[in-house]
Order: C-alpha cells, then sequence, then structure tokens
C-alpha cells in the first residue's frame, strides 16, 4: 500500500452506495450538515457515518459538484450509457410531444398524466431514446413487465433483461414489476439512469415505495391516468418521482382512442347435476348464517371466516361458499355457448377472458387454443401474441389480466365468461382491444350463469329479510 | 420458510403470538402429523394438488384448525419435496405445436354439420396421430408445468411427526417476524454464534453492554436509521432458527401489524422452539477444550478462567475473544487462540486487534504458522499442538507487572 494513497483515503470523505442508502464517512469534523444542509444526512451510529436514502443521490451529486477545494471520492458506480441497437418509434402525437417537453423541462424528473389509450409508453420509450440512460422499467404485473419487454425490442431494439417471474437477469436495460423491485432493490439500486414508474399509482404503497426510495437513478418518470389514492397517499408522488411535467386534458382524449362495441349478455343454465349441487350449498350456507343470526343478529361473512378456524362447520359453509364460486365459474354450458360463439365468429379473431385459471386451461383443452396465463414462459407469450396478431392463431384465452392496461392484439370479438359481470373499467380498457373495421362493430359477449342471477334477484326482493344482504357482503 | 399468506399470528394488548401448536393441547396433532408424512411419503407420482386436496381433507373434522394453518403444513410438505421441473419447456413446446396444429381445424366442434366439419374426439385424435402419440399422453402433459398440476417426485421428509410439528411452530414464529421493524436480543451465552448468524442474516447491530456478561444487542438493516421499515423483517426471520439453537437469550421484536398498529413480539430459550440446527460448539477447536480442561475451573496464582464472556464491538466489528482471565485485583486479559491460520485470517486478527488496542489481549499463536526467524513479539505465546500453561501464566504475570508498573509510575 502506498502512503499517498493511504492518506488520501483518510483525509477525503467517500460517498457510496449501501444496501439502498449512501453512506459518507470521511475524517471527523467534516462539515455535512453545513454543506449539505441540516435535513439531507442522517448520523449512523451503528457504522460511524452519515447515511440517506439512496434516491437522494441527484441532490447530493450536486453538492458535490458545486464543491471546491475538497476531494471527494464517490464509489457510487456510475451506470454506463445505452447505445440503441435499432431505433424504430413512431412520431410522437402532439400531446406526446408536450408531454416529452414536459418531462424534459422538468429537469427529467416528473409524472405524466394521460388518459388511458393515449400512448403513455412511447412517451416513455421516446425518454428512454433521447436519454440513452441505463433504464429500469418498474411494472405492477408480470404481464405488463413482458409487454414493456417487447414494447422496448420493438421499439429500441434492444433485449432488456428481467427481473421478476422467478428470472434474474439484469441488464443495464431492465424491466421488473413493482414486487420484485422492493425485494431487490438494495442490490440493484444503484445500476441506473433513469427509473420509469408505470402505473405509478402503485409505488406509494407501505412497501413498494421504497423501490423508489433505495433506489439512486437521478432521472424518473412516472406514468399513470389516474394518479389518485383513496388513502390520498398519492401527494407521497412529488417526493417519490417529481412533480407533475404533464397533465394532459381529458376532453382531448374523448372520442378518439376508445372505440364503440356492443355488448351482448349470454344468460347459461347451469346442469341439473351443477344446479343441484349448487342449491345444495346455498341452502346449506343459509342455513347455517340463519342458525348463527338466531343468537348473534350481526353475524355476517367475516364472523363465518374467523370461526372457520375453531368450527368444522363455519368451515364446511366457507367450502360450500368457495364451491358455488366454482361452480358459477366453471359451468359446463359456458363451453357449449363458447363453441356455438365461435362457430358463429368463425375466421375472426377472438378473445376469451376467463375468471380463473382452471377455467382458461378447461377452454384451452377443450378447444385446443392458446392461453396467455400469469406463469406463461416468456417465448411462448411471444410467440401465441405473435401468432394471434398474424391470424395463424385464431382464438387467445386469457384470465382476468384487464384491469391494467395489458395490451392485447386487436380482436373483432371479445367472450367473457367470468363469474361477474365485466366493471365498467374492464369495459372501457376492451374498448382498446375491440376495434371497428369496416362497417361490422366489434362485440363483447358476456357469458353468465342464469340460475345464480336469478337467486340474486330473488333475494333482492326480500330485501328486508335479515339475510338478504350478506351476498354483497360476501362479494 | 411460509409466506405472509400463512401467517397466523393473534395480536393481543399490543403483544403479538404466533401461531404454537401445544404439546398437551395439539397432542392429537401428532397423529395428524403422521398421516400427512403419509399422504407425501406414499404419494409419489401424484399430483401436487391432489396431495393439497388429501392434506385439507384430513382435518375436515378437526374443530381446531383454520385453512391457513393446512395450507401452512402444505407448504412446509412441498418444501421438503421434489416436483417434477420442466426445465427445457416441453410442456411449453407442446403447446404451442399442438394449438398450431389445431388451428386450422377451429373450432372444434361436438358434432360436426354442413359448416364445421371438425369433431372435437376426431380432431384430437388425428393430432395425436401426426405427433405419434395418443391423444390422453399429450393431453396429460399439455399443462405438466402448472405449478398445480406438478407430480411429486421425492419426497425428503421430515424426521417425524415431532419434528414436523417443530417445524411447523419455528416457521410460523418466522412468518410473524416478516412485519418486523426491530429485533433486540438480550443474551449472557453464545453471544458469538448470535452475532456471525446475524451477520450472515445481512443485519446490522448495535452492542450494548448492560451487566457482567450480559449484553443488549439491537439488530436492524441500513434503511433503519431513516425511517422504520419491515423490509428487513425478512432477514430477521431468517436469523431466528440460529438464535433458537443458542442458549441464554431473550429475543423483543416490534412489529407492524396489518391495522398499521405496533405489537411486541416476545421469546426467549425457554419457550420450546426447536431449531432444526444443532446448538452451538461448546468449543471451536480441540486446542481450546484442552486448554480450558488444563486450567480448570478453580483459580490459579489468583487468575480465573471464563469463556467468551467478554464482547468488544466497534461499529460492526465485534470481536469475542475466546476467553478471558480476571485476576482477583481485578485485572482482566482477553485470551485468543489462533488454531488455524491463512494469511488473510491473520491480517484481519491484526486489523481487529488493532481496533481494540485499548484492552490487553493475549494471543496463542501455533509454531507452523511462524516464519523461519520471524519474532513473536508481544503477547504471544507460540504453541506446538497444545498450549500449555507455564508460558501462559508467565506471559499473564508479566501483564499484571507492567500494568502495576504504569499504575505505580
Amino acid at each position: 500500500m502506498r502512503s499517498s494513497d493511504t492518506e488520501r483515503t483518510a483525509e477525503s470523505p467517500r460517498l457510496r452506495f449501501d444496501r439502498g442508502t449512501l453512506l459518507l464517512d470521511g475524517p471527523d469534523g467534516t462539515p455535512v450538515r453545513d454543506l449539505f444542509g441540516p435535513d439531507l444526512w442522517t448520523w449512523d451510529g451503528r457504522v460511524g457515518a452519515w447515511r440517506c436514502d439512496a434516491m437522494r443521490y441527484a441532490a447530493v451529486r450536486r453538492v458535490l459538484k458545486e464543491c471546491p477545494g475538497r476531494a471527494w471520492r464517490n464509489d457510487v458506480p456510475e451506470p454506463p450509457p445505452v447505445h440503441w441497437p435499432a431505433v424504430n418509434l413512431p412520431d410522437l402525437r402532439p400531446e406526446q410531444r408536450e408531454a416529452l417537453a414536459g418531462w424534459r423541462a422538468a429537469d427529467r424528473r416528473g409524472q405524466v398524466i394521460m388518459p388511458t389509450g393515449t400512448g403513455k409508453t412511447e412517451v416513455a420509450l421516446a425518454a428512454m431514446a433521447e436519454t440513452g440512460a441505463a433504464t429500469l422499467v418498474v411494472a405492477p404485473i408480470r404481464d405488463l413487465m413482458y409487454q414493456w419487454h417487447r414494447r422496448i425490442l420493438k421499439g429500441l431494439g434492444y433485449d432488456a433483461g428481467i427481473v421478476g417471474d422467478t428470472l434474474y437477469n439484469l441488464q443495464p436495460v431492465t424491466v421488473t414489476t413493482y414486487d420484485s423491485a422492493y425485494i431487490h432493490m438494495d442490490r440493484i439500486g444503484a445500476r441506473f439512469g433513469l427509473i420509469v414508474f408505470d402505473e405509478e399509482h402503485h409505488l406509494p404503497g407501505q412497501c413498494r415505495r421504497e423501490a423508489a426510495l433505495m433506489c439512486t437513478a437521478p432521472m424518473r418518470l412516472g406514468l399513470t391516468a389516474t394518479p389518485e389514492r383513496s388513502d390520498g397517499r398519492h401527494v407521497d408522488l412529488e417526493h417519490l418521482v417529481g412533480p407533475v411535467a404533464y397533465d394532459m386534458p381529458l376532453a382531448r382524449a374523448r372520442g378518439r382512442t376508445l372505440a364503440e362495441y356492443d355488448v351482448v349478455r349470454v344468460p347459461v343454465a347451469l346442469t341439473p347435476q351443477e344446479q343441484a349441487t349448487y342449491d345444495a350449498c346455498s341452502r346449506q350456507i343459509r342455513h347455517f348464517i340463519a342458525e348463527r343470526r338466531r343468537d348473534r343478529p350481526g353475524y355476517s361473512w367475516k364472523d363465518l371466516c374467523a370461526e372457520s378456524g375453531a368450527d368444522p362447520v363455519a368451515r364446511r359453509a366457507q367450502k360450500a361458499y368457495y364451491l358455488k364460486k366454482s361452480i358459477e365459474d366453471r359451468a359446463a354450458e359456458k363451453l357449449r355457448v363458447l363453441e356455438d360463439l365461435f362457430r358463429l365468429h368463425a375466421g375472426q379473431r377472438t378473445i376469451v377472458f376467463a375468471g380463473s385459471n382452471a377455467m382458461a386451461m378447461e377452454v384451452s383443452r377443450r378447444f385446443l387454443v392458446p392461453t396467455i396465463l400469469s406463469h406463461t414462459p416468456k417465448r411462448e407469450r411471444l410467440a401465441v401474441l405473435d401468432g394471434f396478431a398474424e391470424g395463424r392463431l385464431p382464438v387467445l384465452v386469457a384470465n382476468r389480466v384487464l384491469d391494467e392496461g395489458v395490451d392485447v392484439p386487436e380482436a373483432k370479438v371479445a367472450v367473457v365468461i367470468g363469474g361477474q359481470a365485466s366493471t365498467r373499467q374492464a369495459k372501457q380498457r376492451l374498448g382498446r382491444i375491440l376495434r371497428r373495421t369496416g362497417a361490422a362493430r366489434a362485440v363483447l359477449y358476456e357469458v353468465v350463469c342464469e340460475d345464480t342471477k336469478d337467486v340474486h334477484r330473488s333475494r333482492s326482493r326480500r330485501r328486508s329479510d335479515a339475510y338478504a344482504r350478506t351476498r354483497h357482503r360476501r362479494l | 420458510m411460509l409466506t405472509r399468506e400463512h401467517a397466523i399470528v393473534d395480536y393481543r394488548d399490543g403483544r403479538a403470538f404466533p401461531d404454537c401448536l401445544d404439546r398437551r393441547r395439539h397432542a392429537h396433532y401428532l397423529g395428524y402429523a403422521e398421516r400427512m408424512l403419509a399422504i407425501y411419503a406414499g404419494g409419489i407420482g401424484r399430483e401436487r394438488r391432489a396431495l393439497h386436496r388429501d392434506v385439507e381433507t384430513l382435518f375436515a373434522e378437526e374443530p381446531d384448525c383454520p385453512l391457513r394453518r393446512i395450507r401452512a403444513f402444505a407448504k412446509l410438505l412441498d418444501d421438503a419435496s421434489t416436483y417434477t421441473s420442466d426445465p427445457k419447456g416441453e410442456a411449453s413446446r407442446l403447446r404451442l405445436r399442438v394449438f398450431e396444429a389445431a388451428a386450422r381445424y377451429h373450432p372444434l366442434v361436438r358434432e360436426k354439420d354442413r359448416l364445421f366439419e371438425h369433431p372435437e374426439g376426431e380432431t384430437k385424435a388425428a393430432i395425436a396421430r401426426d405427433l405419434g402419440e395418443a391423444w390422453d399422453d399429450i393431453d396429460a402433459r399439455l399443462y405438466a408445468d402448472v405449478l398445480s398440476f406438478q407430480r411429486l417426485e421425492s419426497f425428503e421428509g421430515y424426521a417425524g411427526p415431532e419434528a414436523l410439528l417443530s417445524r411447523y411452530n419455528v416457521a410460523q414464529l418466522q412468518a410473524c417476524l416478516y412485519g418486523a421493524e426491530r429485533m433486540t436480543v438480550r443474551a449472557t451465552r453464545d453471544v458469538k454464534t448470535i452475532l456471525r448468524y446475524a451477520k450472515l442474516a445481512r443485519l446490522l447491530h448495535e452492542v450494548r453492554r448492560v451487566g457482567p456478561g450480559e449484553y443488549l444487542i439491537e439488530f436492524t438493516g441500513p434503511a433503519s436509521v431513516l425511517r422504520q421499515t419491515r423490509r428487513y423483517g425478512v432477514n430477521l426471520a431468517r436469523f431466528v432458527p440460529a438464535l433458537l439453537a443458542c442458549r441464554g437469550w431473550t429475543m423483543t421484536a416490534v412489529l407492524r401489524t396489518p391495522w398499521k398498529t405496533r405489537a411486541v413480539l416476545e421469546v426467549s430459550d425457554r419457550d420450546r422452539y426447536t431449531s432444526a440446527l444443532p446448538p452451538p460448539q461448546e468449543f471451536d477447536s480441540s486446542v481450546e477444550e484442552t486448554f480450558a480442561a488444563k486450567f480448570g475451573p478453580e483459580e490459579r496464582d489468583g487468575w480465573r478462567l471464563e469463556r467468551e464472556t467478554e464482547v468488544l464491538a466497534d461499529g460492526q466489528t465485534a470481536f469475542v475473544p475466546d476467553f478471558v482471565f480476571r485476576h482477583a485485583d481485578g485485572a482482566t486479559v482477553l485470551f485468543e487462540i489462533v488454531g488455524f491460520w491463512t494469511p488473510e485470517y491473520l491480517a484481519k486478527k491484526r486489523e481487529t486487534l488493532r481496533r481494540f488496542r485499548g484492552h490487553t489481549v493475549l494471543l496463542a499463536v501455533p509454531e507452523r504458522s511462524l516464519r523461519d526467524g520471524a519474532e513473536p513479539g508481544e503477547h504471544v505465546v507460540v504453541y506446538k499442538t497444545a498450549i500449555q500453561l507455564g508460558p501462559v501464566m508467565e506471559a499473564l504475570e508479566t501483564v499484571r507487572r507492567r500494568a502495576g508498573q504504569t499504575g505505580d509510575g
């Protein structure tokens, strides 16, 4: 060891990344609070150094740069610039250009709020293209993570790494989920210049926010259509991501991107056998609850769940309820209706949305059509989506991944065979899939069990009945 | 390990009680455990979901068993199992082949008519013929990679029904700790092992001496100094089996409850948790053991020998010398035996000793580790195969004499 080295090491403060935080250690008497302000660093007596969240790296670096005459040692790795192999992005629409300009003006640290279907992903890809920064994209679910992988490959020609879904392939540009980001950020937090939070309203959760706190990336981009959270935590996004850089007026989106389509409700009956089991389960639950309510008038589904641990009768009622749901979900008649719909729309691309993985696989095995489920491997997912888009595969079965904008290739026909009616939000998302071509309108079929609805209706009629509202509570 | 979804915790009066099967109240669980092990041991070749269903059925009439407990048992049994995996993605490839082959027959109908002439059964048989297999075989393998359809290949199992129940209790304790923000251990023995395992679990510690041979150790993670966070709960949970194997400790953890309040979990070595790890070795090497036996429990020339009772801590470096010599007049000398060695090991030891130079450390070094002609230096006792008492007592006296001199002068 050369003595000059030792001296310099001993004298100059050293900055480094330590498992999701920054550590600053140096000789005693370094005027840390004078230089950085009183709030940035916290003294950590356990290791004898100053510590702060990795997120503060941009601020720390700014001070270090403006601080002349001091030999700082910065051991936080500098993410290498990324060269995009083949940029092939569409021209941005005016509002997308405005969004990008707004983000740039906010020092590349801010939120872009645009309604569903107005091309948030393209804004992010353009930001990646122009900054050439090592980028981490964080998405809410696996399907969206894979979708980002695809879009980056298509738009920038870059085969991004994937961290999540049991994969750990870290690259200068990587896609991940909020859950995986939370787990791995203490290791990978110092490797990126830009971090993109897709559907950023997921970020401010108690745990997930740590993905933002533990990352050094100075450039941050949050994307969402609906930043508000019922718990009010969305105000933290300004701190975690940056200020709102662009907020697109809703009026500009209206009538342009969302297609109109018809909704057809197809009732199906349970088979006699299914109906018998279903009714028996209903009776069992009804009987059980009526019994309990004799002593405890307010007895609810929640009480039932709580009791199921210590009471086999309650547990059986709980199981009966799950069996009912499963019968609704997987009624045999649904497969027959599906066959009729396939006949009716032969030659048209059709997407089937199942209510569970089990039902999706049942449809798949009956009709020999591919599924996209959460556990579908990446390669198969790509092959299926491509085959469907090119028309080689006529049908695609997915489970309910609709609620957050997963891009599915356009289709003429969609069939929802889940147990419950689709939500308005899902219908809006479906508007992106179902496109009008020529004169024919797109159609959405909702296949629902008739008798279970009847049960529901008859219960509603007896609203005065003490039991009438339990179903609402349960759902 | 279990996941958060398996955790059963009772929160009462600001305290947390993880689910724990009691030897008396749950004596009949031994029977369940035995039958569960039998289901898995006899279940080679069966699908995961069938095994889980059987386990669930076992408890159908049990008045005291929440669903989470059943699921937790299934998870622990799965943890000791190997299921068929599909690393080359054969099921995925098979699916693509079958679906692409079937595309041109779409839709497969129940009965053919003039428009649609591809009935389900015949078409599937035809596709199977093209692939050179029976359809039933293809159908069975089509989704074989899906978790619940995987088949049990082998079952490593547990040492017995009691071992499974012990494992369950420890696993629930661990799952309870996933929500922990910090943990404090008050230890009188095995401090060295506790600190070593905490370091392996990537935890930071703060050590405080609260009495003779009694230490308070707080375990947290890097960001804990900035904010309350549960992110180190998993590290704390991972550390717990090692702690359970130790003796002489009480542990207190602060947890965040699902209602965003805080609760305290208290466990000690007297709670009957059985760790899967063996208790720490009393002695790391036979050299130590021989020396301790040779010295004996009695006082010698005013010196008494204590084992691992002193912890020196400076930041994240803790030094627990093998022995402490205490003289009747209050003098204390730490004694560290270097058994096996490498240049790096010696360098690290030297660095540690430099950190704690305010203390007197006597070092025993094997002769073979000295280079030819090297001077052992001060406070070093050289030994061949066993440490002799004579040179050690001599060195101790030298230390005491010198301390006395500086004290006089």
